[in-house]
């Protein structure tokens, strides 16, 4: 009864966190003082008349009120309002997206992981920190995403997966490396290990379970992690996802796509945070 | 170990700065300016009067790696001091105040935080008008950075000033009747060691965040020049193969970040 009262509890701060972004997003973008300004008007085709028309369209459509409004409709509605840009609805320019999108995350989430846990297993079990490992993840992290990309372009090696997951899995593993690190100091391993059990089984029954929790809070931070790098990788590599999306929709002042890619980021990242503050209460318990 | 650290950080220190003293001393050089352009060498290859050689528009390279170097590293600065001071105003003040006034920052420390950063840069980047002056545009772009950057930072001074709030001394300080601004010269000093971190993670995060936005053709506006805008040429194909120097701005943006890095990495 009471893990359900906190379940719901939980689930509600969510809620008002993804409310509180959706409201937050369109008084960022309406208050910005670019937001009335459209791409036509630098056009030399139009007119200074059809250049005042434009202006005077945006602005009656301009109150945050109203645009909440339209937006709330469209979610109800089920297609996530009118794109400005393209003059379809969003969920139509989405769904096929989120596919993309999801795949890509999914991929190079699992593979980052994979690596940056066995590379740290391998690098905490050494004496000394280990400069092998250390420096590539060291190297990765000062190189920016888009420089990354945009040199494995040039290059002609490797993809969007392999960006994602080299970025991810360089953060990761700093992170991994210090939490066995620490595991494998403690009183308990170092008996163990003195009574002769094998560094697999010291792995898999001690230290991964010593660490579990840490490692739920680390998997929301490569969510995170993977979803900043998105929009250049996308965009770079000409994925059509949810990124390249939401870079065309911010070149474009297309508000209602922004709003809908917002709420889906902003779910995706409140949602992963949920099992990692859950361990931390079971834990505390 | 903690000697060997203290004087790798050093070094890295002092790289920077004579990284930074080279930047200043080629800028000062007569004729020479970020914007000035050559029309007879396009595109060429390193000379003596062009030693990393010039860009499609004839601005000497070396010259405009210097001045993006300097201009990211002060905004990049200036935004992170920003930022950590709003972290540690934030974080205090709630710290201090009512449970309820504490949860509610901290909810929207959230809201802040369900977004990737990214993202949100580049939402608030695009709606700026379409005619923003380069300077205007370099000066938004840092201002937005620390206008982001500080809800992780709150987070954590919030944790530190919660536990410096339940502290012995704290209560003992509060009942001899000290006012809360005679506690709060004695709240500072105690959370200097979680704020300088923060600043100089804050650094070259922000260098990173400039970098990207600029690749993406949100950062800062031509003609002065970025470590993005410079990132944009390793998309030529052509240019690529004509001269090697036009890595250079990635190869020391590289090296940068890792001196940053090394000065902000915890002993």
């Amino acid at each position: 009864m009471k893990a359900a009262a906190r379940l719901l509890r939980r689930l509600a701060r969510a809620f008002v966190v993804v409310a509180l972004v959706v409201i937050g997003t369109t008084f960022l973008v309406r208050s910005a003082p670019g937001y009335l300004s459209d791409a036509r008007e630098m056009d030399a085709r139009y007119g200074n008349a059809a250049r005042a028309e434009l202006s005077a369209e945006a602005a009656k459509s301009g109150s945050l009120k109203q645009l909440l409004q339209t937006e709330i409709t469209g979610w109800t509605h089920g297609d996530l309002g009118i794109s400005r840009q393209y003059e379809v609805p969003v969920a139509e320019l989405i769904a096929p997206r989120l596919a993309v999108t999801g795949s890509l995350l999914l991929r190079s989430i699992v593979a980052a992981w994979l690596l940056a846990l066995c590379a740290a297993l391998v690098s905490s079990a050494g004496r000394r920190p280990s400069l092998l490992w250390q420096s590539p993840s060291t190297l990765l992290l000062a190189v920016p995403t888009a420089a990354m990309a945009t040199l494995c372009m040039v290059s002609d090696h490797g993809g969007p997966v392999l960006v994602m997951t080299l970025l991810v899995a360089a953060r990761d593993f700093k992170f991994l490396d210090r939490m066995l690190q620490k595991a494998w100091r403690e009183p308990h391993l170092l008996q163990a290990r003195a009574q002769g059990l094998s560094t697999p089984q010291l792995v898999l029954a001690h230290i991964l379970p010593s660490i579990a929790s840490q490692m739920l809070a680390l998997a929301t931070l490569s969510i995170v992690t993977a979803l900043s790098a998105l929009v250049p990788i996308e965009v770079i590599f000409s994925v059509p996802g949810l990124g390249q999306l939401a870079w065309s929709a911010a070149m474009n002042r297309d508000l209602p796509v922004l709003l809908a890619i917002t709420m889906i980021m902003a779910v995706a990242v409140t949602l992963a945070g949920m099992p990692a503050d859950r361990t931390g209460e079971w834990q505390g318990a | 170990m903690i000697a060997q650290s203290t004087a790798f950080k050093r070094t890295a220190l002092a790289l920077l700065c004579g990284l930074v003293v080279i930047a200043l001393a080629m800028l000062t050089l007569p004729g020479k300016s970020y914007s000035a352009q050559d029309r007879d060498q396009l595109l060429a290859g390193a000379s003596s009067q062009h030693p990393a050689g010039t860009d499609a528009l004839g601005r000497d390279r070396m010259i405009r790696v210097a001045s993006a170097f300097l201009l990211s590293l002060a905004g990049a600065m200036l935004a992170a001091a920003a930022t950590t001071l709003a972290a540690a105003a934030v974080g205090t003040l709630s710290a201090f105040s009512p449970a309820t006034l504490g949860r509610f920052a901290m909810l929207i420390c959230d809201v802040f935080l369900a977004l990737p950063w990214l993202f949100l840069l580049m939402m608030v980047r695009s709606a700026l008008p379409l005619t923003t002056s380069p300077a205007h545009s370099a000066a938004v772009t840092f201002l937005v950075l620390a206008a982001l950057g500080w809800p992780a930072c709150a987070r954590a001074v919030y944790r530190g000033a919660r536990q410096l709030r339940n502290a012995e001394w704290m209560l003992q300080a509060r009942a001899t009747g000290l006012r809360s601004t005679q506690m709060l010269r004695h709240i500072l000093p105690n959370l200097m060691p979680l704020l300088l971190p923060q600043f100089l993670i804050s650094i070259p995060a922000f260098i990173i965040a400039e970098a990207n936005l600029g690749a993406l053709g949100l950062g800062i506006g031509e003609p002065l020049p970025s470590w993005g805008g410079m990132l944009l040429e390793l998309d030529n194909s052509a240019l690529l193969m004509r001269t090697a120097w036009v890595y250079l701005p990635i190869g020391l943006l590289i090296l940068i970040l890792l001196l940053l890095e090394a000065v902000a990495a915890e002993v």
